[in-house]
């Protein structure tokens, strides 16, 4: 099985490096927007998975992530790094406020919470149209001023193999541990010596950064931001994303990102009726594979596996 | 400028029949089943579209068209508690409050993109169900609006009577304050779940039919009811029939006020939605009990 994994990595690997010489330029852009939605779902998964803290505002600090770098650069005009690290701090500082207001509410409490946040926040945009932009856009200089996206391409890949690590880090690491116990039972965890108002916060203010790093990355490569991306559609696509993979797996979740990316693409020529699906498959994948659709085809695997170990062992004894 | 006020009062003692209309419904749904059901604004925005295409399609008057749908939300209710809802009443379900959030937010996304679908992105507006305006001394309202209030306030006085003077009621009480205790005196909870979810899709699916006249139907109309029925409900108490009525009257009239009073004309529509979402906020964080808040009803 390891070494099966290990050859998986190795191809999916080498076809990422390769994948902008393969492709024409729409599939690129579908590549870049994926790396996009795969930040977004593994942080996602990370706070809601993990944590079990189920923000809907997670789009929320994508958008302002996004807008605080793409504002920045438009009025102050600082460098475009700056202000994508800008977004981050914002979304970080913001994301533990969000994150300590939170502390007394559970479950759909937060819930709630996170969506009235997110709206009010898209609210504003659209209503500030004087500073914003409003609904008709604020157009952001691009990050690179080249011809083809092969430059984000590789930048997104970085930026999402950099988030993976990270975040696989901490959630193999002692404070993983401390998140899925809280998100067990909290009061246990507290009486076992987790400091859970800090890692409740610490939750918030980790993942919102990473979701304003992605919306710094979207918003410098899309050019013109809408408001539309901090809507509860959107977020309704992460989630689909993120719980079609496995939110208790960040690579899961990443995977599910890229695999529904390139299959909503794929599957244009059916307009509408690609979100019917979206849904469907959501709402069965919830129902009857909560793990995700990858937990249960690596049981599948292994399963397979080990019958076929199992009956080698058998013909050897007979 | 007074008359002004008043109309404004007045519309807004309309709406707040008809949110109060889709937080009971939320609250009877929340007080049984247990879950804060994020679906309930698509069920609404269902329940217009019923109305449109019973009056539309079918030729059914408008009035009857409001029974119909509310008829046909029930039934979509319950299909949806039979199917997708079960594992909340199995002990062998991990973290079960998770999973009603994630599952009533995944029906919202598919009835929203079917919605998309089927009705089309374009706003619909049903027939009146009475042409025409009421004008009392310088009031003017229209009849429409007129309709929608009295019959929101007959859907609440309905579900008050069923609530304390039926035995499906009283069943449907014992439930939410005990599962172990009503199914030891014989009450089969199976059936009181999928009775308290069709109710609450029933409610919210009659309010969207009441609407439709006055605002139009579009299949993301659901969106913002929903959190203004959530913040009616906190801002009520979880699990009170009574304080969400209270709340929903408090919550329309302040709203219409805000449209009103704000000063800068251009911006007070966009505003006033964040305005009800902002109470829901504030609830959330200053006083999550609600003001007539019941003990036995508090989410774990």
């Amino acid at each position: 099985m390891r070494t099966l994994a290990f050859g998986a990595v190795v191809v999916f690997g080498a076809f990422a490096l390769a994948f902008p010489f393969l492709v024409n330029g729409y599939w690129l852009s579908v590549g870049v927007l994926a790396m996009f939605y795969a930040i977004v779902a593994a942080s996602w998964a990370l706070l809601a998975g993990y944590a079990g803290q189920f923000s809907f505002g997670h789009m929320a600090f994508v958008s302002l992530g996004a807008y605080t770098s793409g504002l920045l650069v438009k009025w102050f005009d600082i460098p475009i790094p700056l202000g994508m690290l800008a977004g981050v701090l914002m979304c970080g500082v913001v994301g533990s406020g969000i994150g300590f207001v939170c502390l007394r509410m559970r479950g759909p409490y937060l819930a709630l919470f996170t969506v009235a946040f997110s709206e009010v926040l898209r609210i504003v945009i659209v209503s500030e149209n004087e500073v914003t932009g409003g609904s008709g856009g604020l157009e952001v200089t691009p990050l690179f001023h080249a011809r083809t996206d092969t430059p984000y391409y590789y930048l997104g890949l970085a930026l999402l193999l950099g988030s993976l690590a990270i975040m696989q880090f901490l959630v193999t690491s002692r404070w993983g541990l401390f998140f899925r116990s809280i998100r067990e039972n909290e009061d246990a965890a507290a009486a076992s010596g987790v400091k859970v108002v800090r890692f409740r916060i610490l939750a918030f203010a980790i993942t919102s950064s990473f979701a304003g790093l992605a919306g710094g990355f979207y918003g410098h490569y899309i050019g013109i931001l809408t408001p539309d991306i901090g809507s509860v559609d959107q977020m309704g696509l992460v989630v689909a994303m993120a719980v079609i993979g496995g939110t208790e797996s960040i690579v899961a979740a990443m995977i599910g990102a890229l695999g529904l990316e390139f299959l909503v693409e794929a599957l244009r020529s059916y307009g509408q009726w690609r979100l019917v699906l979206f849904g469907a498959l959501l709402l069965l994948t919830i129902r009857f594979a909560r793990n995700g659709l990858l937990a249960l085809a690596w049981q599948q695997v292994m399963r397979l596996g080990s019958r076929r170990r199992t009956r080698s062992i058998g013909q050897e004894a007979g | 400028m007074t008359d002004y006020l008043l109309i404004q009062a007045l519309n807004g003692l309309v709406i707040g029949v008809i949110y109060a209309v889709i937080a009971a419904g939320l609250t009877v749904i929340f007080s049984i089943l247990k879950i804060v059901n994020f679906a309930h604004g698509e069920v609404y925005m269902m329940g217009g579209y019923f109305a449109y295409f019973a009056i539309s399609l079918v030729g059914i008057p408008p009035l009857p068209a409001v029974l119909v749908a509310m008829m046909l939300s029930f039934a979509m209710s319950v299909l949806i508690e039979r199917t997708l809802l079960k594992p909340l009443y199995s002990p062998t379900t991990e973290r079960k409050g998770d999973y009603g959030i994630l599952i009533t937010f995944g029906i919202s996304i598919f009835l929203r993109a079917l919605a998309l679908i089927i009705y089309g992105p374009y706003p619909l507006r049903p027939p009146s169900f009475w042409p025409g305006v009421l004008v009392v001394g310088g009031l003017i309202m229209t009849w429409d609006r007129v309709f929608a209030g009295g019959a929101g306030v007959a859907m609440l006085i309905a579900l008050v009577l069923f609530m304390n003077h039926t035995p499906w009621g009283e069943a449907l009480n014992a439930v939410s304050q005990s599962r172990e205790s009503a199914a030891i005196v014989g009450i089969n909870d199976q059936r009181f779940y999928m009775l308290a979810f069709g109710l609450g899709g029933a409610l919210a699916g009659g309010a969207g039919a009441l609407v439709g006249p006055i605002y139009s139907l579009s299949p993301s109309m659901g969106l913002l009811p929903d959190t203004q029925a959530f913040a009616i409900v906190i801002l009520g108490g979880m699990g009170s029939v009574a304080g969400s009525i209270i709340a929903g009257l408090m919550i329309g009239v302040s709203e219409s006020m805000f449209v009103a009073l704000f000063p800068d004309p251009s911006r007070s529509l966009t505003y006033a939605q964040a305005f009800s979402l902002l109470i829901l906020m504030l609830v959330l964080l200053i006083r999550p009990t609600g003001l007539l808040g019941r003990a036995h009803v508090a989410m774990d």
